[in-house]
């Protein structure tokens, strides 16, 4: 992003900001704008924080945050910190405690079709709370720890204190046992296969600085990664410090001095940045591509064999395969590939032989493994990193997360704040101790919970195990959002069906809460105190997050809320340790104080807190890998060989059809540009993440998505051929559909598509016009469409990307969207 | 010279002629309390705050102590520098008075006058008046902090715990509470704390010859009994059997298991599993004479040929314990603290031990564990994992 285009954004934008100051003053409650005029008066105050999408501060006044600016490190702010405001005062809050009306009527026992028809009971806290806990006890005692499904917690609001999955898990833990996840929606394929293959789950891991890249690599190949897209936002508070090398390297390209080519079916908002070059790919042939490239280093004698036979395992069990003397009898030459990823022979081998002809770093993003077969790009991916033998030099080699957080950004090496204990304390014990699961696993692989519902007790393959899926009858999902992360919403209708009881624990009224039955209001992350870590990877320095506001409407904190639970069983005083807020904060600082010692002196709590924010000294340059080169015994890898496996005898050893001893290519379930079902449905439909939201989150704010959405609905960005070919116009009403579901989207007509591509981004809020199986979305979630399938019985991990569609110019008249604006509130009977 | 000695023993023994003895009774008395009043007018004030901060050596020392609740809090009640570091018993304290001059000596001949010279003085400092602590039990503390009065129900529930056990043990309170009312010296091989319990316990440990015994703590090992050959490293919960004991030195026999690929230099615990055990020197590792092997077997997993080697090595003595036991709850504590951060930490026997290396590395990034406890922690977990335990839920 340049200066000069940010100007101009925030120069829209501050009108949009102008309706959201107007608009707050109606949505606060009379009691917390008393509070907040008692304690600011009519003053102006500036107050600092931290956020997924960097350290801000912001001006508080009459007891309302009426204006932000990027904290003064950050030179590359994300245009999002300006939706924050909108994201407070949003309309979709939620206001208080509700409760779904048949649940209120009926309990457990209650009309589980009427989900999400939207129809909830203001209730008190205490009634709330009361619900909740009786629903745990009933849950444990009458069928026990099998029956309760504590969701997975995805990207929380940020704050090491209030994170709020540790507060939820803590109090259930106090409670009883429960059913667990493994593994998450973004790196699923990723984090299982790359152990076996790298030793480490790669997808978290610290990457090759950046400046070494930038010194050292010929070439760098994006390889379906959008960094400038994805580095908006962070795990923890975001420093953006990425940026300043990516702008290093855009004015590399300019001047000619390194080749950076983006392979992807779409022209990126990184490639756009950049200005580099591009690779056309069919959408989810990348391995076809990959297999092409690797028959050609090897049959023109331009892998190092020097490195495979020093660092690698298998490579000689693969090469039959690569070769056509395998079973399928079938060479993967750059022809064969053409045919299937629609890249030129010729190109290929010029590919290859750039890539074999200097240093070239490898660049991988997250999008190819959320697909079907998703291990497979992965692990080919590092089998031509291995080929190439630049595994651990610097500036080549591959990475597979240089767009997430503050990967490549060298680590400064001091500790970070610990959290609120997620786990009971030494020598504590659930009320219930029961862990009879009934012969069902206490694990599901996180995007098989839809599975669990609809297949009792299926037993399934995962990672060399045997997992038997326990159809848990209660759920509680506190700061995530199912319903967005989840693919093939109308599956999931099915499924919630069979789901006695659902609680929710959220600031914003989601999809989520829609479909669950008592629904909590906690406080946003602007209306706590906490702290968090500057930089999750960089460690650049601790950031205080003092409270901008006082908890909006009825909302509490999430430590509150299960304080507030713990106390139902007589354990509120274990579950905080005696402790408030500030304590808390105080103890996790010099906790981090004592760990960084006189390495990193940090200022005592008091002066911290005032000042807002302690920075580090930037570490040193890193080369991922470069101990294992250098000494590959000693630095072994975390594989089963302690060597790269290109051939994995374990993963062979567990006879999996669909993720066999090597990578191979394998033809998707559907697949657009001549794969199977692309007659009926042509377009293929990629969700990525999303340009203007953390996933779902920010969705709420209504300057933010009056930035983007085209009449009210999420964009459908589509090439102008599809458009043309439809009868489509940018800004037209489209309905985009496939034979799972339906949504109703704006088209946003742009060349950066190819034909046969369109993308509707993931975290778009799911706004159904009822609760009935097949209902239209309203506003353009695009797991409406998705299909619910396992990458393999390997990871089992999502393949949301792995979806084809068709798009037709809306004629009816549309229904409003139902997506924002939270329940419709009814009165009992 | 012997007119002196005549004079003095008159003065002293012969009765007073001049002056009577009721004035001279009382004049003696008299003198007697000013005295005794100077004395204890002395006395006192070398035990004000004033005095003690006169000489800027320990100004520091009270700017560190107003920062601590033990100078300011809401009940009002404040210790100086006299209530902990001089004893309140006679006795005692004439001793410590006489002791502390040693200190008044080493201000006015500058050996800690500068805040420099003190900061490098400090550990040593500090040590002094732990060991003075742990001798006597923190006597000083405790005639504020008492055992039998405390309400343990009153206590933080993790404070509970903590606290019972000690006061059982009837335990000097610097054993664990130290660095709370100055800066705690910085250690220069700054290891995790956790790892001194267990050093500690390994003092303790009586070794019988031939037992098997576990490694608390990286260290060396070494070829020769004067310990002065390196040989390599033995990882921490290493099985070592003992062989004999000479001054500091023990013998002791590793046996496990290495790659044939490569030179040898990574012993494991066990067949086809990753857990090392210890690494040697090429040279060492390589060491015929040294490295007997008694079997070969393949590896079906990755096709690799493991040998079953065995060597002797000599290590310093005092830093084995008998069970695994008490080096696994340090880095359960460990793992369960650090890795519960972000997620919920996955059940030790959720995968099995060759896995949990690529794992644990790949997520390590994100906790502020120091090397040797990610040694000791990802030991724990391969120990702990499917292959050795089933998933405990």
């Amino acid at each position: 992003m340049t200066q000069n285009s940010r100007r101009v954004f925030l120069k829209g934008l501050s009108l949009a900001t102008v309706a959201a100051l107007v608009s707050p003053s109606l949505l606060l409650s009379r009691e917390s704008e008393a509070k907040a005029a008692a304690v600011t008066g009519s003053g102006t105050d500036w107050k600092i924080t931290g956020s997924h999408w960097g350290a801000i501060r912001a001006r508080v006044a009459g007891g309302k945050v009426v204006e932000i600016k990027a904290f003064e490190f950050d030179k590359y702010p994300t245009e999002m910190i300006q939706g924050i405001i909108g994201l407070i005062y949003s309309p979709s809050r939620i206001r208080y405690p509700m409760v779904r009306l048949d649940w209120l009527k009926n309990g457990h026992k209650s009309d589980t079709t009427q989900r999400g028809d939207n129809r909830f009971v203001r209730v008190t806290w205490d009634q709330a709370l009361d619900l909740f806990y009786s629903e745990l006890e009933r849950v444990q005692t009458s069928y026990g720890p099998w029956a309760m499904h504590t969701g997975l917690v995805g990207w929380r609001q940020t704050g090491q204190f209030h994170t709020c999955g540790n507060h939820m898990l803590r109090a259930m833990n106090m409670h009883g046992h429960t059913i667990s996840t493994a593994g998450d929606y973004s790196t699923g394929a990723g984090q299982v296969i790359l152990p076996y293959v790298l030793g480490s789950t790669e997808v978290y891991s610290q990457g090759t600085s950046w400046e070494v890249i930038l010194k050292e690599s010929k070439t760098v190949i994006f390889w379906a990664s959008d960094p400038v897209k994805n580095l908006q936002v962070g795990w923890n508070c975001e420093t953006h410090e990425s940026f300043a090398y990516l702008e290093q390297l855009k004015n590399k390209i300019a001047k000619k001095e390194i080749r950076v080519i983006s392979i992807d079916p779409v022209k990126s908002k990184t490639q756009n940045y950049l200005g580099c070059e591009k690779q056309y790919v069919n959408p989810l042939t990348d391995v076809a591509l990959m297999m092409g490239l690797a028959h050609t280093l090897y049959t023109e004698k331009l892998h190092d064999q020097q490195f495979l036979d020093a660092y690698t395992l298998g490579f000689e069990k693969f090469l039959p395969y690569l070769l056509g003397q395998g079973a399928d009898k079938t060479a993967k030459t750059p022809e064969w590939a053409e045919k299937i990823c629609g890249v030129k022979a010729q190109q290929i081998r010029e590919l290859a032989r750039l890539m074999a002809s200097g240093r070239t770093q490898l660049i991988f993003g997250w999008a190819v493994q959320r697909q079907q077969h998703g291990e497979q790009p992965y692990w080919m991916g590092a089998v031509l990193a291995a080929m190439l033998g630049q595994i651990g030099l610097p500036g080549g080699g591959i990475s597979y997360a240089h767009h997430y957080s503050s990967i490549g950004v060298p680590s400064s090496g001091a500790a970070m704040p610990g959290s609120f204990p997620l786990n009971l304390d030494p020598g504590k014990k659930p009320k219930y101790t029961n862990t009879d699961y009934k012969g069902y696993s206490p694990m599901i692989p996180c995007a098989r919970a839809i599975d669990a519902l609809l297949e009792p007790g299926k037993v399934i393959d995962y990672n060399g195990q045997k997992v038997k899926l326990p159809p848990y009858k209660m759920a509680i999902y506190s700061g995530c959002n199912q319903w967005h992360r989840q693919q093939d919403r109308n599956r999931m209708k099915k499924a919630f069906h069979r789901l006695e009881t659902v609680v929710a624990v959220d600031y914003t009224w989601t999809a989520t809460c829609r479909f669950a039955d008592i629904v909590l209001p906690a406080c946003t992350q602007f209306e706590r105190n906490d702290i968090d870590a500057y930089g999750s990877y960089s460690g650049r320095g601790v950031i205080a997050m003092q409270k901008l506001v006082d908890p909006l409407f009825s909302s509490k904190t999430d430590f509150e809320i299960f304080r507030g639970l713990t106390q139902r069983f007589g354990r509120d005083k274990e579950y905080s340790r005696n402790m408030d807020e500030m304590q808390w904060l105080a103890f996790l600082y010099e906790n981090c104080r004592k760990e960084n010692g006189s390495k990193f002196p940090m200022p005592p709590f008091k002066e911290f807190w005032a000042k807002g924010f302690v920075l580090f000294p930037a570490g040193k340059p890193w080369v991922r890998h470069a101990d294992f080169r250098e000494d590959a015994e000693i630095n072994a890898l975390g594989t089963p060989s302690g060597f790269i496996e290109i051939f994995s005898r374990k993963i062979a050893s567990y006879n999996y059809a669909d993720c066999p001893g090597h990578p191979v290519w394998m033809e998707k379930s559907e697949r657009s540009h001549g794969g199977p079902n692309s007659k009926r449905f042509p377009l293929w439909m990629q969700s990525a993440h999303p340009d203007k939201r953390l996933h779902s989150q920010m969705c709420d704010s209504e300057p933010m998505r009056a930035t983007y959405a085209i009449q009210g609905r999420e964009p459908l960005f589509m090439s102008p051929e599809d458009a043309r070919q439809r009868g489509i116009k940018h800004g037209d009403l489209v309905r985009v559909f496939n034979d799972r579901g339906q949504a109703l989207v704006g088209a946003h007509v742009s060349s950066d598509f190819p034909k046969g591509v369109v993308r509707l981004q993931e975290g778009a809020w799911y706004g159904p016009t009822g609760p009935e199986i097949g209902a239209l979305d309203t506003y353009g979630d695009p797991n409406t469409m998705t299909q619910d399938i396992g990458t393999s019985s390997l990871a089992q991990a999502i393949s949301a990307n792995t979806c084809v569609v068709e798009v037709e110019k809306y004629k009816g008249k549309a229904p409003a969207v139902t997506a924002f604006g939270g329940p419709t509130e009814v009165m009992p009977k | 010279m012997k007119k002196i000695w005549i004079w003095l023993r008159n003065l002293f023994c012969k009765p007073a002629a001049k002056i009577g003895l009721g004035v001279l009774v009382t004049v003696g008395f008299i003198a007697g309390i000013l005295a005794w009043q100077g004395f204890n007018a002395g006395m006192a004030a070398t035990n004000t705050e004033e005095f003690c901060v006169s000489c800027h050596t320990m100004h520091q020392n009270q700017e560190e102590l107003k920062e601590t609740v033990h100078w300011s809090n809401r009940s009002g009640v404040r210790a100086q520098c006299s209530d902990c570091h001089v004893p309140h018993d006679f006795t005692d304290k004439m001793a410590r008075k006489i002791q502390a001059s040693v200190e008044v000596w080493s201000h006015l001949t500058g050996k800690i006058d500068t805040p420099e010279k003190f900061e490098a003085n400090r550990a040593r400092l500090a040590q002094n008046e732990w060991d003075r602590f742990k001798a006597n039990g923190s006597k000083e503390c405790r005639t504020c902090h008492d055992y039998n009065s405390m309400d343990f129900e009153k206590m933080r529930e993790t404070s509970r715990e903590a606290m019972r056990g000690a006061a059982e043990r009837n335990q000097s309170c610097v054993d664990c509470h130290q660095g709370i009312a100055h800066k705690k010296p910085e250690k220069t091989d700054a290891r995790n704390p956790a790892f001194d319990g267990l050093i500690q316990a390994a003092g303790n440990e009586s070794v019988k010859v031939g037992g098997t015994y576990f490694n608390v703590y990286p260290r060396e090992l070494y070829l020769d009994e004067a310990m002065s050959k390196v040989a390599g490293k033995l990882e921490v919960g290493a099985p070592v059997k003992v062989l004999q004991e000479k001054g500091d030195a023990q013998q002791v026999e590793v046996s496990a298991w290495r790659k044939s690929k490569g030179f040898g230099r990574v012993w494991y615990g066990h067949f086809a599993k990753n857990i090392t055990v210890a690494t040697l020197e090429k040279a060492v590792a390589q060491d015929k004479q040294l490295v007997k092997i008694a079997e070969s077997k393949e590896d079906p997993n990755t096709g690799l040929i493991w040998q079953k080697s065995s060597a002797t090595f000599w290590i310093k003595k005092g830093e084995v314990v008998a069970s695994t036991d008490p080096i696994w709850s340090v880095a359960k504590d460990s793992y369960k603290n650090s890795c519960s951060v972000c997620h919920k930490q996955p059940d030790e026997a959720h995968f099995d031990a060759n896995t949990w290396p690529g794992l644990f590395g790949g997520m390590v990034g994100f906790t502020s564990m120091d090397k040797d406890t990610q040694g000791l922690v990802l030991k724990y977990l391969q120990n702990n994992s499917s292959d050795f335990k089933k998933p405990s839920h």
